[in-house]
Formats: structure tokens, sequence, C-alpha cells
């Protein structure tokens, strides 16, 4: 039984990876550009939701470390004519510095009062670029220069490279998710977002294990920073430090699932081309709209279904099989 | 006999209410020592001063030859002292197991090593039936199990037990003095937070009074339950030449 479950589900992701190579090869140039923003933003999703779903810590705050990203290796680029790759992982240090001391200060609050505290650090950072005019451009941004087809510059003729890169963004996220779940730290993580005092007295550093977590967390999230302005040629701190960043990141994992692995996922591809749409219907200028549908789509998550749309699916597939119990939950909620 | 934990001069004031005042008492290893006194008598606190949750005003801490005061609970934790709330706090959304291997991975990274561990304290304490149950749907009773075998499994050389007995059944009770006793055959050290005498009296080698924040008495329990002060103070008139039965609260 379990290995035919197995095999059916193997069967499964098999054909999903298969659609999901094939897919940018014969879709539209438009319909690549909403696919490439569902991998971006599910990316940007598997990142807050390591800390923010499986610690609980909501952090409202994650476009610091998007735009940190973004400028370290826009920076690097011009400046310094280094390559985006090697300033993508410049630019993930940078941010995983940086949430050290965000980190301490905002650890010492819980709940709302942290939320706040990391939406705050990130305003502080648009500010500070916002001044930045000789260094990082100020308020004007920057176009980012176009070298046509240069993949050693992360930069493509076409948009299939873009969706390809975005995929293996995601992937690794998954994969780290996955890893992190199935180890004592997934158990920890859980432990200290259910409850830090109690954590703490079973022999968990909770301090130390939000520290490291944000660590990672930041670190992927600055990636995604850097391909975004890659793939739009832009830069300025509106763009890197968007507070809809932050919203988005905590917005797709909640309503996907939050704490599970694939909850960023679906969250994104519901929630993404919705949006996208929205916007070519209403045409753009019209965030006000966009982020009143988010909101009614998170009060309807949050009263109706606080487990996300994956608790809705696993329901469903309950009902359809009967005689079969809900699928075992696994690590780090089961043994 | 060495000394498993020395508490010497502990205060902790909160605001005008002095909580825990100038308490001292030691604890010798393989012993089980009961902490008892009225509600608000300074039990709990003196807990979370012991397991590094409150910073005492004044006074100190030590535990198998090693100060505490000033480190962390975890820190304390991994040096072998495993404490339970009054209130049980499971991690809900986590089964009965995975609670539990959370309490082991402190001493075994593996998880195929924390669960071997986990499932022998998930049967001491006799839950293997709900092992698979997420913790929240556990009844009260069932949680307070829960706590214990989450505090079992970092394999503590100190266990303090708070109030674990509350709220069960004369059976109930039964069992859990059969599971506190069978821990202290086994040589843990244990220090226990107790209203229902009947358990103290079939458990405890060495009985501290609280009243008011401050040690009014201590000595084996038949010295214990025929002081006049201890009397006065907690178990009430009539209780000295009475069998050693029922709730003191009651
Ligand atoms: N964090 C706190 N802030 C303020 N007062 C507190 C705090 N913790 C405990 N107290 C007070 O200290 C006193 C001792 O409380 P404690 O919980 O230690 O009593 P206890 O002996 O455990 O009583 P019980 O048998 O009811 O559990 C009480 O008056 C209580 O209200
Ligand atoms: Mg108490």
């Amino acid at each position: 039984m379990r290995h035919e479950l197995l095999g059916r589900s193997g069967l499964w992701l098999g054909a999903a990876a298969a659609v999901t190579l094939v897919l940018p090869l014969v879709s539209s140039s438009f319909a690549i550009d909403i696919y490439i923003r569902v991998l971006l933003f599910a990316f940007i999703g598997v990142a807050w939701n390591l800390m923010g779903g499986y610690a609980k810590q909501l952090s409202l705050g994650h476009a610091a470390y998007f735009g940190l990203g973004a400028y370290t290796s826009t920076i690097l680029q011009i400046r310094f004519d280094i390559s985006p790759w090697i300033g993508m992982l410049a630019g993930g240090v940078v941010a995983m510095l940086a949430s050290l001391p965000i980190g301490a200060l905002c650890f010492r609050l819980r709940g709302p009062y942290f939320a706040i505290a990391t939406i705050a650090t990130a305003q502080v950072l648009m500010l500070l670029f916002l001044k930045f005019r000789d260094f990082a451009w100020g308020a004007e941004g920057t176009t980012i220069p176009n070298l046509g087809d240069a993949p050693l510059m992360m930069q493509f003729d076409g948009k299939a490279p873009y969706y390809y890169i975005a995929l293996a963004l995601l992937a690794i996220g998954l994969l780290i998710t996955y890893a992190i779940e199935r180890s004592w730290m997934g158990y920890y993580l859980v432990a200290v977002g259910e409850d830090e005092d109690a954590a703490e007295a079973i022999g968990v550093d909770a301090l130390r294990m939000k520290r490291n977590i944000y660590l990672i967390s930041a670190f992927l999230t600055a990636l995604a920073g850097t391909f975004y302005v890659q793939y739009i040629y832009f830069i300025d701190p509106n763009v890197a430090f968007s507070f809809n960043i932050s919203v988005e990141a905590a917005l797709v994992s909640i309503v996907g699932g939050i704490g599970t692995l694939w909850g960023p996922v679906v969250g994104t591809v519901l929630l993404e081309p919705t949006s996208a749409l929205l916007q070519s219907w209403l045409g753009s200028g019209r965030g006000g709209v966009q982020l009143t549908i988010y909101s009614l789509i998170l009060i309807a998550v949050i009263l109706y279904q606080p487990a996300g749309l994956i608790g809705v699916l696993t329901d469903i597939a309950t009902r359809f099989a009967p005689g079969r119990q809900a699928r075992a939950k696994e690590a780090p909620l089961d043994g | 006999m060495a000394e498993a934990l020395a508490v010497r001069n502990l205060s902790r004031r909160f605001g005008g209410l002095r909580a825990v005042q100038d308490l001292s008492f030691s604890v010798q290893e393989g012993e089980t020592v009961a902490l008892i006194g009225p509600n608000g008598a300074g039990k709990t606190t003196s807990f979370n001063l012991i397991t590094g949750y409150y910073r005492p005003d004044t006074g100190s801490v030590a535990a198998f030859g090693r100060e505490l005061v000033g480190l962390r609970p975890h820190d304390i934790c991994a040096h072998g002292l495993a404490r339970t709330f009054q209130v049980a706090r499971p991690f809900g959304k986590m089964t009965v197991l995975a609670n539990v291997m959370t309490g082991a991975l402190l001493r075994d990274r593996s998880l195929d090593g924390a669960r071997e561990r986990a499932a022998q304290v998930i049967d001491f304490v006799g839950l293997s039936a709900k092992q698979h149950a997420p913790a929240r749907d556990l009844t009260t009773i069932d949680q307070r199990r829960l706590e214990l075998a989450r505090a079992l499994a970092t394999q503590p050389r100190l266990l303090l037990l708070d109030e674990v007995m509350a709220g069960l059944n004369p059976t109930e009770i039964d069992q859990a003095v059969a599971l506190v006793a069978k821990l202290a055959q086994r040589g843990l050290t244990i220090v226990i937070v107790e209203h229902v005498m009947r358990a103290i009296m079939a458990v405890a080698t060495h009985i501290v009074v609280l009243d008011h924040g401050q040690k009014i008495a201590e000595g084996n329990p038949q010295e214990v339950v025929a002081n006049q002060d201890v009397i006065r103070a907690y178990l009430g008139t009539g209780y000295a030449h009475a069998e050693p039965v029922g709730d003191a609260r009651c």
C-alpha cells in the first residue's frame, strides 16, 4: 500500500516536473512573464516560510533582504564590473550580516510587536538608500546596462533562461526546506514556534534557532532580489524595498499553508496569476485594488481555513479516497 | 551521597511582593524532595528561579557542582535539570511522538535515535496508544503525561515536577505515584511540588515547607506532618494524627 502510494505520487511529481520544464518552450512571452513571477514569489515565500512558517516569527520586513540583495549585486556590477552571479552570493552574505543586528533587535519582541519592528527595519533601509545619491543613485534609481545576450552577466535574450533560473532558485529553496524539515532543526523550529518557553525547558536554544533560521531566510530572499532587478533591468529604493514584497512573502505562505513544504508554492500559484490578470485588466497604478483583494483573501483564509489551501487539498483528497486515512503526517509534526 | 542541588539564600520580589524570601535547601543525589505549601507560597516561583526563567534578586543555585544563576533555561536543561510546567505546555500541532522526540533530540541529534528513545519514554508514561495524536487533542491529564515524557526524554539527572497530579482521580494518582516511585528507584533525583499529601507521603524522602515565600519547616515526612507551624499554615488541624490521605487543599 505504502509503496503503491509512493509510486503514484512519484509519477505525479515526474509529470509535474516534465510540464514545468517544457512550459516556457510552448508559452507566449506574456505567459512566461507570469510564470517567472510565480516561481520568484514562490521562492520568496519559501524563504519567508522557513522563519515565518516553521518558527512562527511573522516577519513583515523581508523586503530588507530582497533590497540588500538587489543593491549589492547592482552596485558590484555597475561600479566594479563584477558579475551578478557573484553579486548574488555577495548580496546573500550582506543580507545574512544585516539579519544579525536586525534579529538582535527584533527577536526580543514577540507576536505583532515583532512584525511591526521588522516593517520598520525595511523602511529604514529604504530611506537610507533614498539618501545614498552618489553611491546608490538615490531616489531616481538606475537602469542596469543591457549587454544583450550575456549569460555570464546574468543577461539573456529571451525570457526562457530567466524562467529556468527562477525555477532553480525555487528548487533550491524547497530542497533546503525539505532537509531542514527532516532533521532535528525542523523539530526545534516548530517547537520554538509553538512555545518558546516550553522549548527552552527541553534544551532548545530558542534565540539561536531564530537567529540561524533568520540567516538562511535572509540569504535566500537576497538571491531573489538580485534575480528580480536583473530581470527587470532597473532598480530604485521603492522597487527594492517595496512593502509589497514583504507582504506577498508572508501572504503566499499563509494562504497556501504556513509551515508546510509546498504551502508557499500553492499560495503563489493562486495569488500571483490573479494579481497579474487583475493588473492587466485594471491597468497598473491601481495598487489599492490589488491590496484590497489580497486583504480579503487573507481574511477569508485566516477565518475559514487557518491551515491554508494545503489543508483544503488534503481534506478533498481524504474525501475522495474513502477508507484511506488522511496521509500520515510527517516530520517535524510527527515522527 | 553527593549534593544534586543546593539552593542558598534565594530571594525574588515582584513589586512589593516577596514571592521567595531567603530560601535555602539542598537535595542529595537519589533523594525525592517535596516542596509543599499553600497557594501562592512561592513553589512555582522557586522552580522558575532554579531553572533560569526568573533571575533571583539575591542568592545562588548550584546543581551538580555548577552555579546556575545567569544561565538560560536551555543551558540548565542541558546540564541535566528537566522541569514540567504547572499548566502543561505541549507543542499543540505536533503529535505526542514529535513532542517527545523534540526532547530526546537534546542528547541525540539523529531522528532515528530520538524516535527510539521517545517511544520508550512514551511507553513508560502510558501514552503509546496516542503517540500519533496531535498534542492539542489530548485531555489535560494526558497532556501532563506528555509533559513528563518530554522532560524525561532529555535524560535529566534531576527532575522538577510542578503539580503533575493536580486534578487526577484516586486511581490516576496511584498510577502517577507508581511512576514517580519507579523513576526514583532508577536513581533519578526528584523535586516535586504537590498538594496531594497522600502522594507526597508515598514518594518523598524529605519535605520542605514554604509559606509566604519563606521556608517554615523541613525534615522527613513524619516530622513535617507533626510540625505545629506546618499544621497551622498549611495542613490544618486534625491532620497530624489522621492517616496521611486526601488533598490538603480540600
Ligand atoms: N511573574 C510574576 N509577577 C508577579 N507576581 C508573581 C509572578 N509569579 C508569581 N507571582 C506571585 O508570587 C507569589 C508566589 O506564586 P507562586 O506561583 O510561586 O505560588 P505557588 O506556591 O506555586 O502557588 P500554587 O500552589 O497556587 O501554584 C504569588 O503571590 C504570585 O501571585
Ligand atoms: Mg505553583
